[in-house]
């Protein structure tokens, strides 16, 4: 894939690979769970969880959420995996090392702020995932997690420039990625898609950080970018976005992700738009408890 | 000791722990739904469960599942549901009732008007309050207009027209008197600035917000009036259309849409939706709110 950014950028970002406040676990895991689900060692997943208590008890306390549909909460992370499946386990683990892996010592951005838009961005593509038929919920889960990741970039490697950014899009209410790339040049798109091609994330996680305020420039994987673009609108329209006003309306249908993603899936115009955007809100309430409980809990590396 | 707990008598109150509800209430929320296009969020579900906790007890029933077969069986508009929707939409109205909505309109809409070619030549806005019950809600837009008669509307004539199908709803909103109750969303700047004393501690709003304002008693089945209602740049109809079966909701909706200026707003209630009943409305999001939106000849095509 092509990058915009200049080589010194690129530099810089490639240094994060160093920061100490990764999770043990989370490239192993990572690498893990690329093999197919059949082949996945459920056993190896769980012995490498047990290895950090945090990320195990966090990862109990999301497989307990409503969100994750359980009537019986599991006692055992080997338990979660009986009853909810591998690879809502992996979505669950992820998750929680996510939160773990940017434990930063100075926050441009809330955290909070930050988490409840890239889970909320999680469940909202998951949902909306569910509605298609034959779309992958639990990796359309993993790209709206993900799709942000370049904020954290943008947070370690250009901190001075990424404030300005923050400053910009606050005070003038604009779409977060308008404000960096007037003062930036460039946006968490591209510096996520340095920090994903880095880190041997999925080739469609790939597109998705670098397209998804773009669709129609995304290689592969486009209706996938698109879902995530649509869930991501939504997630800022509906209390879970940057922690500011944004002075625009959104036209979804009208919008070229909606017929990218229409044209894979023709179901997409029967989706009643008004009706699922009133049910996020139900999730809304329930994705603040979970960060709370999963994300805040961080410990701070210096 | 008698403890008394705030929670037996209290009225509802949007801060109510949420206690878990029986699932029934979601099948009662789906018809509910399904018949007028109402969606009680699960944060909102106490008003429903309230609702029908009324219905259930002036019915004799003796269960939310006898309650649930009976609505199924009467769930036309001439039956049970229109007394339980009558119950989930008293004394709901008050001025500045929805906070998204006024924001979308300060913040995006009258923006964009101000930036409109066309109607910058003509500097003029005709809003309609359809359904306009005691007057709440075109006061509230009148207000809000004159918070923006030094800025973005300096020099515009704003006309807001009111109606109501119920005479005595016309004479109330003329008067203009609320208590505690109609103006619990009114900040001490909107009482200070646009109201007067009137009787029994209640307040008056004063003759240059009124001025703004036509009422008139309109039923909106009525052809031949609706054509009438010509030049609109935006309508706000909450909680009214809830009322009308497909049939003459869809006629209503086509008439609204003939009624706007291309590139105006269309507004329902908070929790209300059109039920795709309209393929010419764009459905759009604004921060916490959707709108429907009549595209500008120019953006047609998209």
């Amino acid at each position: 894939m092509t990058t915009t950014l200049a080589p010194d950028m690129i530099e810089r970002i490639t240094r994060i690979e160093v920061t100490p406040a990764i999770p043990a676990i989370l490239l192993p895991l990572m690498e893990l769970l690329k093999a197919p689900s059949d082949s996945v060692e459920i056993d190896e997943v769980v012995r490498l969880v047990s290895y950090d208590n945090a990320i195990s008890a966090q990862c109990l306390r999301m497989a307990n959420s409503p969100l994750f549909g359980l009537a019986v909460p599991p006692k055992s992370v080997s338990a979660a995996v009986v009853s909810l499946g591998l690879r809502r386990v992996e979505s669950i683990l992820l998750t929680c090392c996510m939160g773990q892996a940017f434990p930063l010592k100075r926050w441009v951005l809330d955290p909070v702020v930050f988490w409840r838009h890239s889970l909320g961005c999680a469940m909202v593509c998951r949902k909306f995932s569910e509605k298609l038929a034959n779309s992958d919920g639990e990796a359309a889960y993993m790209a709206g997690l993900l799709h942000d990741i370049g904020f954290l970039v943008n947070c370690l490697a250009f901190s001075d420039e990424f404030t300005k950014a923050m400053e910009v899009a606050q005070r003038e209410q604009i779409p977060f990625d308008e404000a960096e790339q007037a003062t930036m040049g460039f946006s968490h798109c591209e510096s996520g898609a340095v920090l994903a091609a880095q880190w041997k994330l999925f080739p469609d996680t790939v597109q998705v950080i670098a397209h998804h305020h773009d669709v129609e420039k995304a290689e592969t994987a486009r209706a996938l970018v698109a879902l995530v673009h649509l869930s991501d609108l939504l997630c800022r329209m509906r209390g879970m976005g940057y922690g500011y006003y944004e002075r625009r309306k959104v036209d979804m249908i009208s919008d070229p992700a909606w017929g990218i993603l229409a044209r894979e899936h023709r179901e997409l115009d029967g989706i009643d738009l008004a009706r699922f955007t009133f049910e996020l809100d139900d999730a809304v309430v329930e994705i603040f408890e979970l960060v709370s409980a999963v994300f805040a809990a961080s410990p701070v590396h210096a | 000791m008698t403890i008394s707990t705030q929670t037996t008598n209290a009225p509802s109150s949007p801060f109510r722990v949420a206690e878990p509800v029986d699932p029934l209430y979601r099948q009662i929320r789906d018809i509910v739904y399904k018949v007028s296009g109402i969606y009680n969020t699960d944060e909102k579900l106490y008003l429903l469960v309230d609702g029908c906790a009324k219905r259930i007890k002036e019915l004799k029933l003796r269960s939310a599942r006898e309650y649930l077969d009976h609505l199924t069986a009467h769930r036309s508009l001439d039956g049970e549901s229109r007394f339980l929707l009558n119950e989930l939409t008293i004394g709901e109205t008050c001025l500045f009732r929805s906070m998204p909505q006024i924001d979308a309109l300060r913040k995006v809409i009258l923006p964009e008007f101000a930036a409109d070619k066309t109607r910058q030549s003509m500097k003029r806005l005709r809003i309609w309050s359809a359904g306009c019950s005691t007057g709440e809600e075109p006061y509230t837009l009148a207000m809000t207009m004159m918070e923006e008669s030094e800025g973005l509307l300096k020099g515009w004539r704003v006309e807001i027209v009111a109606t109501d199908l119920n005479d005595r709803s016309v004479e109330a909103s003329k008067a203009g008197v609320y208590g505690d109750y109609g103006l619990r969303n009114t900040t001490d700047y909107y009482k200070r600035k646009y109201f007067l004393p009137a009787d029994g501690k209640k307040l008056q709003v004063k003759p240059e917000v009124k001025k703004l304002i036509t009422f008139n008693r309109l039923n909106l089945s009525e052809d031949t009036k609706m054509l009438f209602m010509k030049g609109m740049d935006l309508i706000f109809c909450c909680n009214v259309l809830i009322y009308f079966d497909g049939t003459s909701k869809t006629k209503v909706v086509d008439h609204f849409f003939g009624n706007l200026n291309f590139g105006g707003y269309f507004f329902l209630g908070t929790s209300e939706s059109l039920l795709k009943l309209n393929d010419a409305f764009h459905l759009v999001h604004f921060p916490g709110t959707i709108g429907y939106w009549k595209p500008s000849l120019k953006s047609e095509k998209l």
